[in-house]
């Protein structure tokens, strides 16, 4: 195959795990590792092994009826339907997700909002995700449901007005990611200051921030601002 | 420029209007900050007064779900409404953040009438770490001493929350002997957090014994956690697939002895608390959350045990070997701050309970999963074998890696509540997404409106009787 060393190190990233057999750069005469130095990404029958086997799954969170009687009434509002870990996802169309939570709040006694939250899925089509973890407490069982939006327009309904609790997760939501939720009443930031312009959950946003976005204050009173708390590690090196 | 006069500090002296020079500290958000302090009703204000409300009406556009309590609320409204105000006699207080009443970095707006308050807003970003996105730049299991770092009140609980998620993500299951030591952890975790309860919570209402006795036994279960993980306040003990290491004997002895003692000082404390005139006068009816409006705010823990809804993660979806045991789940129907104390006392000897019956049916057996790729081979492998050392740093540097799409959310019943991690993983070592739902989150969004109508004597007494963490509930 890689005939010089160029081609060997082109070829390198599709190479996977232990499968794939022993890689010896045929320009060099040296003993390789039989190590597995990487996790097997994807490993085949992985996922499905899980979603059927794990020893965490409960039957609180696995309902399959459910997510068919939510078909037999929305329809195409109703997206796939995903299991992992025994735990049922539905995906639900972005127009009709209030009237599903209605629906599964007034009638299927999902009563409870116990979690929501956001996932950037960052390169692919319709970026973010809004999740929502219900409970019926009665019945004893956990339904999460799944929005999708684009990047470029990134608004979901709110659920305020059936979940009171969704109001400080959809504050977060905005502040953290920057979704906005159409019918939230007061939807300021929630950790980042007032005046913040960007939203720090997003993958673009920098482990250690965008320089000069939130500076330090002034060691002594009359002092400079420290605009960028980490110069050197953005690539800023002090002149010698 | 305008020279400025050597007399003036600079950083604090600016004042709208000065010149724009004198603001040194963060220009932009001093602005900012000036530019809310100009108006009297800033932080305060209803959404329909403001110019910055998203949905226009400022409504939240037809409550559908209508409690008791928001009838209450909207009465109270009515009557306190601005029009009913023309003196603008009501007042804005700002207690905390930095208060030890205010449980950490935690600010209370309060517009007062008088000693009532008619609205409160909450500020939560003070300690804000961004601890979500750390995770997603650490392993899995790095990422675990940082859980430490959330309710720092009950760390063991996190560790165990957050190794169950992980596990659960990527279908690994601990020993049977590892899950009933876990159980141990986290039931002394719910009695040393639900002890500082108490402790800060008679303080808050003005007396200070409790205090003092509460913290001795918090001292004693520090050194049962340093028996036990060798570290007495952040103990990280809990591993991917099961623990760090064994309980040694001593520490198992300790245990039991610690149960038999604490269990006569519970029942003293109770004796003198339970009855307590100035007690009950001080908690009775202060704060009451009804049934329908604890399960609307989405309460959890004991403060929505004391409103009568019977929810509980280790009842409601048993993990490690809850389903095993024995026990009560207290509950209490009032909804009001004496209630919340009843149930969190009746938790601290249930969990005594628990311990007991884990310590008599202990099986014996090895604590971590024996499988290289699941979990940190055991030190002797490590320091006697060259597999053993290969696999530890390769546990380091990469760990465990779920398949790509995976994606699971596991929760536990810390002693504050609901604590829930989801998941999302994209193949690799490290998390994708971690989302966290925290108990004191949900309970600090329900006392935004527990505290309208109440007395801003009881404001206190009120933070302290939903028992929030500022750690746990930053995100």
């Amino acid at each position: 195959m890689a005939e010089t060393p160029n081609d060997f190190h082109a070829t390198k990233n599709t190479i996977g795990g232990p499968d794939d057999g022993l890689q010896v750069d045929p320009g060099q005469e040296t003993q390789t590792l039989k190590f597995y130095f990487t996790p097997r990404v994807g490993l085949a029958g992985e996922v499905e092994r899980l979603k059927s086997e794990n020893p965490h799954a409960k039957s609180s969170t696995y309902l399959p009826d459910l997510a068919d009687a939510l078909k037999a009434r929305f329809g195409d509002a109703i997206g796939e339907v995903t299991l992992y870990a025994g735990e049922t996802t539905v995906y639900v169309d972005r127009a009709s997700i209030r009237e599903v939570c209605r629906a599964l709040r007034m009638e299927m006694g999902f009563d409870y909002l116990s979690d929501m939250g956001t996932i950037d899925r960052f390169t692919e089509e319709d970026r973010f995700e809004v999740f929502y973890n219900l409970l019926n407490l009665k019945a004893r069982q956990r339904l999460r449901l799944k929005v999708r939006v684009d990047e470029e327009d990134a608004v979901v309904p709110s659920v305020m007005s059936i979940w009171r609790a969704a109001d400080w997760h959809e504050r977060e939501a905005w502040d953290m990611m920057g979704i906005t939720f159409d019918g939230h009443p007061d939807l300021r930031r929630l950790y980042m200051p007032e005046d913040f312009e960007y939203h720090p959950a997003r993958k673009e946003f920098p482990t250690l921030g965008i320089p000069g976005s939130l500076p330090l204050p002034p060691n002594e009173p009359d002092g400079p601002l420290t605009m960028d708390p980490f110069a050197r590690a953005h690539g800023d090196m002090p002149k010698q | 420029m305008a020279a400025i006069p050597s007399n003036v500090p600079v950083a604090h002296a600016a004042a709208p209007g000065d010149d724009e020079n004198l603001f040194t500290f963060w220009p932009r958000h001093n602005a900012a900050i000036y530019k809310a302090l100009a108006d009297k009703y800033t932080h305060i204000e209803t959404p329909a007064s403001g110019d910055g409300a998203a949905s226009g009406d400022g409504s939240m556009g037809e409550p559908e779900v209508v409690t008791p309590d928001d009838k209450r609320r909207a009465e109270w409204r009515e009557e306190h409404s601005a029009t009913t105000d023309p003196l603008e006699s009501s007042m804005i207080l700002n207690l905390g953040p930095q208060h030890p009443a205010t449980h950490g970095a935690l600010r209370v707006v309060v517009q007062l009438d008088g000693e009532t308050i008619e609205r409160c807003l909450l500020d939560v970003g003070y300690l804000h770490r961004g601890i979500e996105k750390l995770a997603e730049v650490k392993t899995y299991q790095e990422f675990m001493p940082y859980t430490d770092r959330m309710d720092y009140m009950s760390p063991y609980s996190n560790n165990v929350a957050w190794c169950l998620a992980v596990e659960k993500l990527c279908g690994i299951e601990a020993p049977e002997r590892a899950q009933w030591l876990r159980t141990i952890g986290c039931e002394l975790a719910r009695i040393s957090s639900h002890l500082l309860w108490a402790g800060t919570m008679v303080m808050d209402a003005g007396a200070l014994s409790v205090f003092l006795w509460t913290f001795k036994y918090r001292e004693e279960i520090y050194s049962l956690f340093d028996e036990i993980a060798g570290a007495r306040f952040t103990v990280s003990h809990s591993r991917i697939g099961g623990l760090a290491f064994d309980f040694s004997d001593t520490a198992l002895a300790m245990i039991r002895a610690f149960c038999d003692d604490f269990e006569r000082n519970l029942a003293d404390w109770r004796k003198l608390l339970d009855r307590n005139r100035i007690w009950i006068d001080r908690n009775m009816g202060v704060g009451v959350v009804s049934y329908e409006d604890a399960i609307a705010e989405g309460y959890t823990g004991p403060s929505l045990r004391a409103s009568g809804v019977e929810y509980d993660v280790r009842l409601f979806e048993p993990y490690l070997v809850y389903d095993k045991l024995d026990f009560d789940i207290p509950m209490r129907t009032e909804g009001d701050s004496l209630a919340r104390y009843f149930v969190r006392v009746e938790e601290m000897q249930q969990s005594i309970n628990i311990i007991r019956q884990c310590l008599d049916r202990l099986p014996s057996g090895p604590v971590r999963v024996d499988n290289a790729k699941a979990a940190y081979p055991s030190k002797d492998e490590v320091y006697y074998s060259m597999e053993g050392m290969i696999h530890d740093f390769m546990m380091t540097d990469t760990g465990v890696a779920p398949p790509k799409g995976a994606e699971c959310y596991h929760a536990v019943e810390s002693p504050k509540g609901e604590l829930g991690f989801f998941l999302a993983s994209d193949g690799t070592g490290s998390p994708w997404r971690v989302k966290m739902n925290t108990p004191s989150y949900s309970n600090l969004q329900g006392l935004e409106s527990m505290m309208e109508g109440a007395m801003v004597g009881d404001t206190v007494v009120l933070i302290g009787s939903i028992d929030p963490v500022i750690g746990d509930s930053d995100k």
